[in-house]
C-alpha cells in the first residue's frame, strides 16, 4: 500500500467540492490552515489497495499571493509538493479559469486538468478541442460533469496515475521542467540568468521549482524573497534578480508582474481562440436589445416611456385602492373610532379632537397614498431586477456630462429618484470635491418618491383626465431644472473638472421574478409606514397642537375655528410671500411649511388644514360592526377588481366602460375651493405652480442635514437658497405665465 | 490585453459597458473581469460599488444621527447600485 497527496485547486465555483465529496466521501475533516481563518478541507480516497489523501486548496483566481486564500494555495503546491494537483476548470468560463491553471503549471508538471461544467458549456454551443487543449497545455484534459457524476471515473484513473508518476519522480525532481508558455525573449533570457544563478546555489536548487521561483524573484515577490534571504548563500542569487528586473524594467518601462500577467493573459487569449469553437461571433439578443435601449435618443424616450408606464400604474390604477383607503380611513373606521370614544366618554374632549382631527385626518390622508407609493416602488423593482436599471442609468449619464459633471455623477442622481438623502451620501465616490459639491447641490432637483403622493393628489383633482401625464412632467421637469442649473452653476461658481474615463459594470437582462419584485416593493413600502409611524404622526401631533390653540376669537384650546389658531396665524404671517404663485393663503402657505419635515407631510397637512368633520354618528345609519366590516370588505374586493380592470388601460385598452365619476372626497373638493379662492378663480394653474413648487423648493430637513454633513453648512444654505428662490421664480412663471396665455 | 483595457476606457468618448468592452477586445466576459481585478490591484482603476456595502444610511446633524433611510435594501434604487471602474491617472 502506498500513500499519496493530492491537492484539488481551482477557481470558486467551479465545481471543486462536488468532485472533493465525490472523491472522498464520508471520509472527510475540517479544520483551519495553520494561522489563517481559512478553511482547510482534507479527505481520503482509496483505489486499488492505495490510499490518496485529497487536500482541498482554498479557491482562487490566481496565485499572485495577493490574498490568504492565494497565499495558502500556493505555498502548499510549492512548499508541500504534492504528487499531483487536479486543476478544476470551468468550461463556460475558460479563459478566466485557465489563468490560474497556467500558474500552476509554471510550479508542477504533475497536474490533471479536470474541465467541469461541460453540460452547461455544450448548452451555450460551446465546442472544446479536448485533444488540443491537452496538447497545448501539455497535460491530460478530463471532460466532466461533476454535478451529474460524469467523467468521475476517468478523472480518478488518470489522477491516480500522474500521481504515482509524481510520488515516483519525488527522489529525482525535475526542478527544470518547462512551462508550456514562453515569455518574449529578453523575459526568457532573465529568467534562464535567474534559474543559472539558482541551480548554482545549494540551498535553494532542490528546494523549489527553479523556473518558478526565477519568475517569482524577477516579479519582486516579498514574501519569496524574505524567504530566499533566509537561507544561506543566497545573495548572489538575489543580486542577480534584482539586477535582471532593472533591467527589463528599464527596457518596457513597466512593472515585471505587469508584464508577465499581460503575456500570460494574451496566450491564454490565442489558446481560447484556438480551442473554443462557438463563442458567439455576431451580437447577441442582448446587444441588440442594448443599442436600442441605450440608444442616446431612442433610449431616452424607452426611459421616459418605462416611467409614464408606471406614473400610469400609480395614479389611474392604483386610484381605486387609494379611493377605497381614504373612504374606508374617513368612513367606517372614523366611526368606529368615534364609537370607540362615546364608549370612553371621550366624544367632544380634546382628546377626541386629537384622534380624528389629528392623528386620523394627518396619517390617514398619507395612509391613502400607499398604493400609488406600492405601485412605484414596483415599478422601479421590475426595472433594477431586469437589468434595465442601469441601461437607464447609462442613458442619462450622456446627458449629465453635458454639466460637465464626472460620469460617475448620474449614480447619486439616478439614486435621487427614489430618496435625495443616500443620493448625498453617493456624492461620496467622486474623486474631485467640486464635482461632490455640484452634484450635491442638484440632488435635491430630483423628485423623490417622498413628493409624488403630493403631485398625485393635486393631479387627481385638478387635473383628473391627465393626472399621469402632470405627474411625469413634474419629474421630466426636475431633471431639466437640474441640467439648466447645473449649467449656470458651472459657467458661475463650478469650474470644469478632468473627465475621468469610466467602465460600468451593466448586469445581464434577466426575468424578474415575482418574489424579488414583491419583496423589493414590500420592504420599501414597510420603510415609508414606518415614516408614517414617526415623522407624520409627530409632525401631525404637532399642527394638530398649533390648531388646537386660540390666538384670536372666542375659542378654546381644543375647539376653537381653524382660522383663528395659532398655526393659522404662523402660517398666515408668510402666506403673502404666494400670493403672487396663486396658492396664497394659509392653508397652502401651513403645507409647505410642514414639507420641510418631509415632503410627504405635505399630503397630511393638508388632510388636516382643509380636514371637513365627518358626519357624526347620529348622521350615519348605525348597521353594527360587522355589518360595515363585512360593507368594507366587499368594497374593498371591488376595489381590487376595479384595480385589475384598470390595468389594460395603461396601453389605452378599455375592457370595462369608465365608472360613472361619484361626487369627490370632500376634502378634495376642499382643496380645490382653496386654491380657486386664493388664485382668483385660476386653481388649476395655482395648483400646478403649487406642484412645480413643491419640486422645486428647499428639500427635507434629512437631505438637509446630508448636504450639511457631506458638502458643509455653507454648501447647505447655498443649496436652500437656491431651490427657494428657483422655486419661487418657476412658479411664478407659470401661474403668471399661464394667466397671460390664458387672458 | 492588460493595456488594451486601459488604452479602450481612456480613448472612449462616453462610458463604455464591462459587456462591450469584452466583445471588442475577443475576451471572455469572465476573463475581463479577472484582468480588472488585475488593474484593481495594481491602482489603477478605482472600484465603487455605490452604496451597496453600506448597512444603512445615518444622517448626523451635531451630536444627533438618526436613521433617513433604513438600508440599501429598503431604500428606491439603492439596492441594486452600478458598479464602476473609474481610470486613475498614474
Amino acid at each position: 500500500m502506498s500513500e499519496y497527496t493530492i491537492a484539488l485547486a481551482g477557481n470558486p465555483n467551479t465545481g471543486k467540492t462536488t468532485i472533493f465529496n465525490d472523491l472522498t466521501g464520508s471520509s472527510q475533516h475540517t479544520g483551519n490552515w495553520p494561522g489563517k481563518t481559512v478553511a482547510r478541507k482534507e479527505g481520503v480516497w482509496r483505489t486499488d489497495g492505495d490510499v490518496f489523501h485529497i487536500v482541498d486548496l482554498p479557491g482562487a483566481y490566481s496565485l499572485s499571493a495577493f490574498s490568504a486564500e492565494e497565499v495558502i494555495a500556493r505555498d502548499f503546491i510549492v512548499e508541500e509538493g504534492p504528487d499531483a494537483v487536479i486543476v478544476v476548470v470551468d468550461a463556460t468560463n475558460l479563459e478566466r479559469n485557465l489563468y490560474l491553471a497556467l500558474q500552476i503549471l509554471e510550479m508542477t508538471p504533475h497536474v490533471v486538468l479536470a474541465l467541469n461544467m461541460m453540460d452547461a458549456a455544450k448548452a451555450q454551443g460551446l465546442h472544446i478541442d479536448m485533444a488540443a487543449l491537452s496538447d497545448l497545455l501539455g497535460v491530460p484534459v478530463i471532460p466532466m460533469a461533476a454535478r451529474a457524476g460524469k467523467g468521475m471515473d476517468a478523472l480518478k484513473a488518470k489522477v491516480a496515475q500522474i500521481a504515482r508518476q509524481g510520488h515516483a519522480a519525488r527522489a529525482h525532481p525535475d526542478q527544470h521542467f518547462h512551462p508550456p508558455i514562453r515569455y518574449s525573449e529578453p523575459i526568457e533570457q532573465a529568467i534562464a540568468r535567474v534559474a543559472q544563478a539558482i541551480d548554482a546555489c545549494e540551498s535553494l536548487r532542490d528546494r523549489y521549482p527553479i523556473r518558478w521561483l526565477a519568475l517569482r524573484l524577477l516579479q519582486e515577490d516579498e514574501s519569496c524573497i524574505a524567504r530566499v534571504s533566509a537561507l544561506p548563500g543566497t545573495e548572489a542569487v538575489l543580486e542577480q534578480a534584482r539586477e535582471e528586473t532593472g533591467r527589463l524594467q528599464k527596457l518596457y518601462r513597466e512593472d515585471l508582474d505587469t508584464l508577465i500577467a499581460e503575456e500570460r493573459y494574451t496566450w491564454i487569449n490565442k489558446l481560447v481562440n484556438r480551442v473554443v469553437q462557438g463563442r458567439p461571433q455576431g451580437p447577441t439578443l442582448s446587444d441588440r436589445v442594448d443599442a436600442v435601449v441605450t440608444h442616446p435618443i431612442a433610449g431616452l424616450f424607452i426611459f421616459f416611456g418605462v416611467m409614464w408606464v408606471i406614473f400610469k400604474l400609480s395614479t389611474d390604477v392604483a386610484a381605486p385602492m387609494v379611493n377605497w383607503i381614504d373612504s374606508f380611513v374617513n368612513g367606517h373606521f372614523a366611526h368606529w373610532i368615534t364609537d370607540l370614544l362615546t364608549l370612553a366618554h371621550l366624544n367632544g374632549t380634546w382628546a377626541s379632537s386629537l384622534i380624528v382631527d389629528g392623528l386620523l385626518a394627518g396619517v390617514g390622508g398619507v395612509l391613502a397614498f400607499v398604493p400609488v407609493l406600492m405601485f412605484l416602488y414596483m415599478g422601479m423593482a421590475v426595472m433594477e431586477d431586469s437589468g434595465y436599471m442601469a441601461r437607464a442609468a447609462f442613458v442619462m449619464d450622456r446627458y449629465m456630462r453635458k454639466l460637465g459633471l464626472q460620469g460617475k455623477s448620474f449614480v447619486p442622481l439616478v439614486l435621487g429618484f427614489g430618496c435625495n438623502v443616500p443620493a448625498i451620501y453617493a456624492t461620496r465616490t467622486l474623486e474631485n470635491r467640486s464635482d461632490r459639491i455640484l452634484t450635491g447641490l442638484l440632488v435635491p432637483f430630483m423628485s423623490c418618491g417622498a413628493r409624488l403622493p403630493v403631485y398625485v393628489l393635486i393631479a387627481t383633482i385638478f387635473f383628473p383626465v391627465y393626472a399621469t401625464l402632470a405627474v411625469l412632467t413634474m419629474y421630466i421637469l426636475g431633471i431639466i431644472m437640474a441640467l439648466l442649473a447645473g449649467l449656470l452653476l458651472r459657467k458661475t461658481l463650478f469650474r470644469k473638472s478632468e473627465e475621468s474615463a469610466l467602465l460600468i459594470e451593466v448586469p445581464a437582462y434577466r426575468m424578474p421574478t415575482v418574489r424579488n419584485v414583491w419583496m423589493e416593493m414590500w420592504q420599501r413600502t414597510r420603510a415609508f409606514l414606518e415614516g408614517a409611524a414617526t415623522i407624520i404622526m409627530g409632525v401631525s401631533l404637532i399642527i394638530w397642537l398649533l390648531m388646537a390653540i386660540p390666538v384670536t376669537g372666542d375659542g378654546v384650546f381644543a375647539d376653537t375655528p381653524v382660522d383663528d389658531s395659532a398655526f393659522a396665524h404662523l402660517a398666515g404671517a408668510i402666506s403673502p410671500l404666494f400670493e403672487p404663485l396663486g396658492f396664497g393663503n394659509w392653508e397652502n402657505a401651513s403645507a409647505l411649511i410642514s414639507g420641510f419635515i418631509a415632503k410627504e407631510v405635505v399630503v397630511s397637512t393638508l388632510a388636516q388644514v382643509y380636514h371637513v368633520p365627518q358626519p357624526t354618528a347620529a348622521d350615519v345609519e348605525d348597521l353594527g360592526f360587522f355589518h360595515q366590516a363585512a360593507e368594507a370588505a366587499v368594497s374593498l374586493v371591488q376595489a381590487i377588481g376595479d384595480t385589475i380592470k384598470s390595468l389594460p388601460a395603461i396601453i389605452g385598452l378599455h375592457l370595462s366602460p369608465p365608472a360613472q365619476k361619484g361626487n369627490p372626497p370632500a376634502l378634495m373638493t376642499a382643496i380645490r375651493q382653496g386654491f380657486d379662492e386664493s388664485s382668483g378663480g385660476h386653481g388649476a394653474l395655482a395648483a400646478l405652480a403649487f406642484m412645480v413648487y413643491v419640486l422645486l423648493y428647499s428639500p427635507c430637513v434629512a437631505t438637509m442635514a446630508a448636504q450639511r454633513q457631506e458638502l458643509g453648512a455653507r454648501w447647505m444654505w447655498t443649496s436652500i437658497a437656491i431651490q427657494l428662490a428657483l422655486g419661487w421664480i418657476a412658479a411664478f412663471v407659470v401661474f403668471q405665465g399661464g394667466k397671460l396665455l390664458l387672458s | 490585453m492588460l493595456h488594451a483595457i486601459l488604452h479602450e476606457i481612456e480613448t472612449a468618448s462616453q462610458p463604455i459597458t464591462l459587456h462591450s468592452l469584452s466583445r471588442k477586445l475577443n475576451v471572455q466576459p469572465g476573463a475581463l473581469e479577472g484582468m480588472i481585478q488585475f488593474w484593481v490591484r495594481k491602482g489603477r482603476l478605482v472600484v465603487d460599488e455605490g452604496l451597496g456595502g453600506a448597512s444603512e444610511i445615518r444622517v448626523c446633524g451635531g451630536r444627533t444621527c438618526f436613521r433617513a433611510c433604513p438600508g440599501p435594501a429598503k431604500c428606491p434604487l439603492v439596492s441594486d447600485p452600478l458598479t464602476t471602474y473609474t481610470l486613475k491617472h498614474s
